[in-house]
């Protein structure tokens, strides 16, 4: 296949997917209850894939744990607001918190690691994390579920028969934006270039002056901070509760979403989880082999279709191998 | 060759110790697990992992032990109760219970947590003839298969019977019923499911749409969506707590108000609240219920007895989740068990005190009565439906035992 | 491996022959329940042999080895369940369907590379899973099939017996033309087919190898505890096996005991431990992991290694594993 029509492969099957979903929805109350509800969804993953995106790009290491730091960071805002302040206030001290707590991480369980380990013992390192701070929200909070408020208004709108609330389109909303301040960050700003600059030639980057290693310090707090975001999203929505396990699940899509979308490319990872919400919701109600136990079988089936056509995903650039 | 030396030297050395230390644990009691001063019993439990939500079943349990030992304990035995996590993963249930059986030598295995796990040990505790009583799960199974399975028993009511209800009241007071059932895609759904169908008896083409998910699934809401599309004006909800809570969720906002039923596991008042908060409509919803009326009754003897217990020797429990009343409640079945299986207890005196009950938990729902044979080994039988108004469910109408 | 001489092969040697001797010994000393442990050490063992040859030799990154012990765990629980078969006479198919597993997987994972054919075999743990649930007709869904019980010593002398077949299969598998071939392809591809190795072969070989292993240890697993159904072979299964190769030692045969007893004695002894709470155990574990990765980012190999004399032999064969990264932080 010439270059030239392989690059359109991608915005073709989008934009055909993105018909799909429209024509559907006219034509069908039920097909569009379902894309809505799915995209919502969708939007969780989303945002937890952007944050697992930011710690591939910086340190070329997946990050198991990131669901379970997304909890313990929500775990705190609930506590923040049991406390007594507000929503904001108790949201904003959070990220604080999340940001601190990410580089504390990468000081205390990964950099030791890294300094003689390799990528895989890194990866043990963030399975160690996952188990440890998984644990340790069971252990501080108990196993209740518990009430999470949003931060956008819970009203339910109608148009036509189709109800949607203010917080689907919220959480949508905010996964879009935060890959908007992270383009920014790394477009616009100099911390930005040096990021970038750290993870793609550190050689160089210090030779220019940049602190490779409190860089790499700063894309696991920038990352902890997306994935709080993520948490109190996920813990407002009905779909998933706050609750020890809660992101088990929707860790398992996020990284479909974050290996879809190319696992480099933030954006890629907000339109793979907003695609895999909608397949999802849509395969269980339309297609009936695809029992409730075959949806994650379907998904991968899926995912692996597109890698296998496109082996650096949706938005990945197709790299010559350096072997 | 001196390297070898030493080797050789650690690995007698550390023979030594485990045959000593093997030596030691070898006892030659009587019957396992009881002496003069102590009953050891022992259960596995999901204290961690996704099922952890029932972890303060056997934290509650071990508290009303504690009381118990505090007032004299069982014929002046001391109740050593030992549980251990399983995360709900069999493969843990079942080294775990052989660890309690020939490590720990309990004298039986209380109030294991599951079904699987259940099924998992149950073949082995039987062949031991070690006791595998209350258990902590609603299948038909324990009560039924007696025969073969001798030294297992169940406890709370179970889940065919308990839907059986929704389906006799569905069918005598909602004549103009369209049904959709959400339920989980699995035995514990399939269990309910059956036994709404038998409790509807000729109306069971009242069902208009079945939707099912998967227990790893949290998100039901395009189950949900199409239940509402089916036009049914009744929704049976045989879920879990966390599934439950979103399709009340999820129902309310996509504009879908229909009769609701929802199983006694998930209908826990705290969830109720839960769901409430979230922005689910859930007044009118109807449950079933079996144990004792705390919320309602909050300053009788019982309850003012029950919460000095938790508040005790549990400090930290919340004394209105349904499932410490649950542990207490099974709690009390023991140690009345324990009580009239002699003394010294004997594991077949255990399993006869279980299989000839006949008495008021005051810790169950006013009006119920444990009654067992060694032929009738369902503990529980009846039930009352309750309607949650206001912020609580309020018990209404007679008391239904299961028509066989 | 020749330069290294007899004296080396006499170290190993002794090495191997102790470990033998104790692991011949220990059930004599064990209670019933702490044989059943043993033999699911042995499990690990196998397993772990099985990561080893695909992750540590190939450098093809897996985290889904818990699927291929399903598949060789639902082998063994059906035919004896359903139709009657003795359980050893399982272990066998349970071999050969892993094998084709891990060849019907390893294609495609030929197109893939690092974390992406991570993510893929994550994927793969987690779908396997579901399928066990969905046809529940064969699998018994999960409520489970439940399986003959075995005496403690039964069990340990089967897995260990495995285990010492797998392992010396391994090692011969290792050392001899193939291993060289595997060694080279993971060290680089590119240097590999220039000299004539075939990539797409060895890569999938190594796969098939490696399931094969794990199927076997799915089924002894399935065994000991008499009971199959879903949540047996969870996402915490694969992960545990990884950190267990991790912590023995990826590309080295020494530790992977060790490795196996870790995730396997330290979980259970916490969990029955009185001096740990019970919800404080994964928080200690999860932390201990992490220290050992700290402290030993190679693995145990090389303290096994020093014991048996021969530090500089493993170093050098860790220097090339995995080919290190570009930047020098």
């Amino acid at each position: 296949m010439p270059a030239s029509l392989r690059q359109w492969i991608v915005p073709a099957l989008l934009a055909a997917f993105v018909v799909f979903l429209l024509v559907g929805s006219f034509q069908s109350a039920l097909f569009a209850q379902q894309t809505v509800s799915g995209l919502a969804n969708g939007g969780i993953y989303a945002s937890l894939g952007v944050a697992l995106v930011l710690i591939y790009r910086a340190t070329q290491v997946i990050n198991f744990a990131q669901g379970a730091i997304a909890t313990f960071t929500t775990y705190v805002a609930w506590q923040i607001m049991q406390w007594g302040l507000g929503y904001w206030g108790a949201f904003v001290l959070t990220l604080c918190i999340a940001f601190v707590g990410g580089i504390a991480i990468e000081l205390i369980a990964v950099r030791p690691v890294e300094r003689r380990g390799n990528v895989l013992t890194v990866v043990i390192a963030s399975i160690g994390v996952l188990i440890a701070v998984e644990g340790a929200v069971g252990w501080i909070w108990g196993p209740e579920i518990r009430f999470m408020p949003s931060a956008f208004p819970v009203r339910t709108y109608h148009v036509g028969s189709v109800a949607f609330s203010l917080q689907d389109l919220g959480t949508i909303g905010v996964s879009i934006a935060s890959v908007i301040v992270l383009w920014a960050l790394f477009q616009f700003t100099k911390l930005g270039l040096a990021m970038r600059a750290a993870a793609f030639r550190p050689d160089a980057a210090r030779l220019v002056g940049v602190r490779v290693s409190w860089m790499l310090s700063l894309g696991w707090g920038l990352a902890a901070v997306l994935g709080a975001v993520a948490g109190m999203m996920a813990a407002a929505s009905p779909s998933v509760l706050l609750q020890p396990n809660m992101m088990d699940g929707v860790l398992i899509y996020a990284f479909a979403a974050a290996v879809l979308g190319g696992l480099e490319s933030p954006a890629g990872a907000v339109i793979g989880g907003l695609a895999i919400g909608a397949m999802l919701n849509l395969l269980s109600s339309y297609v009936s082999w695809v029992t409730p136990q075959l949806l994650l079988p379907a998904a991968f089936v899926v995912m692996l279709v597109v890698l296998l056509v496109k082996p650096s995903g949706l938005f990945g650039r197709s790299r010559v191998r350096r072997v | 060759m001196i390297k070898r030396t030493r080797l050789t030297l650690v690995v007698l050395a550390a023979v030594a110790a485990v045959v000593a230390s093997a030596a030691v644990a070898a006892s030659t009691a009587s019957t396992p697990g009881v002496t003069a001063k102590l009953i050891t019993i022992g259960g596995t439990f999901p204290l961690t992992g996704p099922a952890q939500l029932y972890s303060v079943i056997p934290k509650a349990e071990a508290a009303y032990f504690a009381y118990t030992n505090a007032h004299g304990g069982v014929n002046k035995r001391q109740i050593n109760f030992k549980y251990y996590d399983d995360g709900y993963n069999p493969a843990m249930t079942v080294p775990l219970t052989h660890k309690l059986v020939e490590q720990d030598h309990v004298f039986a295995v209380y109030g294991s947590l599951g079904t699987a796990p259940t099924l998992a040990t149950r073949d082995y505790l039987n062949k031991a003839s070690v006791p595998q009583v209350l258990v902590a799960t609603g299948d038909s199974y324990w009560g039924a298969q007696y025969k073969k399975y001798p030294w297992t028993i169940g406890f709370q009511p179970d889940y065919p019977g308990e839907s059986r209800i929704y389906g006799q009241f569905i069918a005598s007071k909602v004549p103009q019923a369209k049904i959709g059932v959400l339920m989980q895609d699995d035995a514990y759904g399939e269990n309910y499911y059956n036994g709404l169908v038998q409790g509807l008896g000729a109306a069971k083409d009242k069902i208009v749409d079945v939707e099912k998910y998967d227990a790893t699934q949290t998100d039901v809401s395009s189950q949900v969506v199409k239940l509402k599309a089916s036009g049914a004006n009744v929704f049976a909800l045989f879920a879990l707590p966390t599934q439950t809570i979103t399709a009340l969720v999820v129902a309310t906002k996509v504009g879908w108000h229909p009769t609701t039923f929802i199983n006694n596991v998930s209908a826990s008042p705290l969830f109720m609240g839960l769901a409430q908060q979230s922005g689910a409509n859930v007044q009118g919803d109807i449950s079933a219920t079996y144990v004792y009326d705390v919320w309602n009754n909050p300053n009788t003897a019982t309850s003012k007895l029950y919460k000095s217990i938790i508040a005790k020797y549990d400090a930290g429990a919340n004394p209105l989740d349904a499932n410490v009343l649950y542990g207490v409640a099974s709690a009390w079945t023991m140690v009345q068990a324990l009580k009239n299986a002699g003394s010294p207890p004997t594991r077949k005196g255990l399993m006869t005190a279980l299989t000839n009950m006949n008495q008021v938990n005051p810790f169950l729902f006013t009006g119920v009565k444990m009654k067992t044979t060694p032929t009738e080994r369902f503990p529980i039988d009846q039930q009352s439906l309750e309607q949650y108004k206001g912020t609580g469910w309020q018990p209404f109408g007679r008391l239904f035992s299961k028509a066989r | 491996m020749k330069q290294h001489g007899l004296k080396q092969h006499w170290f190993e040697g002794v090495v191997i022959a102790i470990a033998a001797v104790v692991i011949a010994v220990m059930p004599f000393l064990l209670s019933n329940y702490n044989r059943s442990q043993g033999a699911t050490v042995a499990v690990y063992v196998i397993a772990i042999l099985g990561l080893n040859v695909v992750t540590g030799y190939t450098g093809q990154i897996s985290i889904g080895h818990g699927a291929f012990m399903a598949i060789g765990g639902y082998t063994t629980a059906i035919l004896t369940h359903d139709h009657g078969w003795s359980d050893i006479a399982t272990l066998p198919v349970a071999l050969v369907i892993g094998f084709g597993a891990g060849v019907v997987v390893g294609l495609p994972a030929l197109r893939f590379h690092g974390a992406y054919l991570a993510l893929l075999t994550f994927a793969l743990a987690l779908a396997v899973p579901q399928l066990a649930k969905n046809y529940s007709h064969f699998t018994g869904g999960t409520e489970g099939l439940a399986l003959p019980t075995h005496t403690g010593w039964w069990l340990y002398g089967v897995g260990w017996s495995c285990a010492a077949v797998i392992y010396v299969l391994t090692w011969f598998l290792l050392r001899g033309r193939t291993g060289r071939a595997f060694r080279a392809v993971r060290d680089s591809e590119i240097a590999a087919a220039s000299s004539g190795i075939g990539l797409a072969l060895h890569k999938t070989l190594a796969f098939g190898v490696s399931a094969a292993f794990a199927a076997v240890a799915g089924s002894i697993y399935v065994l000991i505890n008499n009971f199959v159904n879903p949540d047996v072979f969870g996402l915490t299964l694969s992960l545990y096996i990884l950190i267990g190769a991790v912590v023995g030692g990826l590309g080295s045969l020494w530790g992977v005991v060790i490795g196996a007893a870790f995730i396997q004695l330290l979980p259970i002894g916490l969990t029955s431990s009185s001096a740990v709470s019970s919800e404080a155990v994964p928080v200690v574990f999860g932390a201990i992991v992490i220290v050992v990765m700290a402290l030993l980012p190679q693995g145990s190999a090389v303290i096994v290694g020093g014991l048996a004399g021969l530090p500089n032999r493993i170093r050098r064969r860790h220097s090339q594993y995995p080919p290190p990264r570009t930047e020098a932080r």
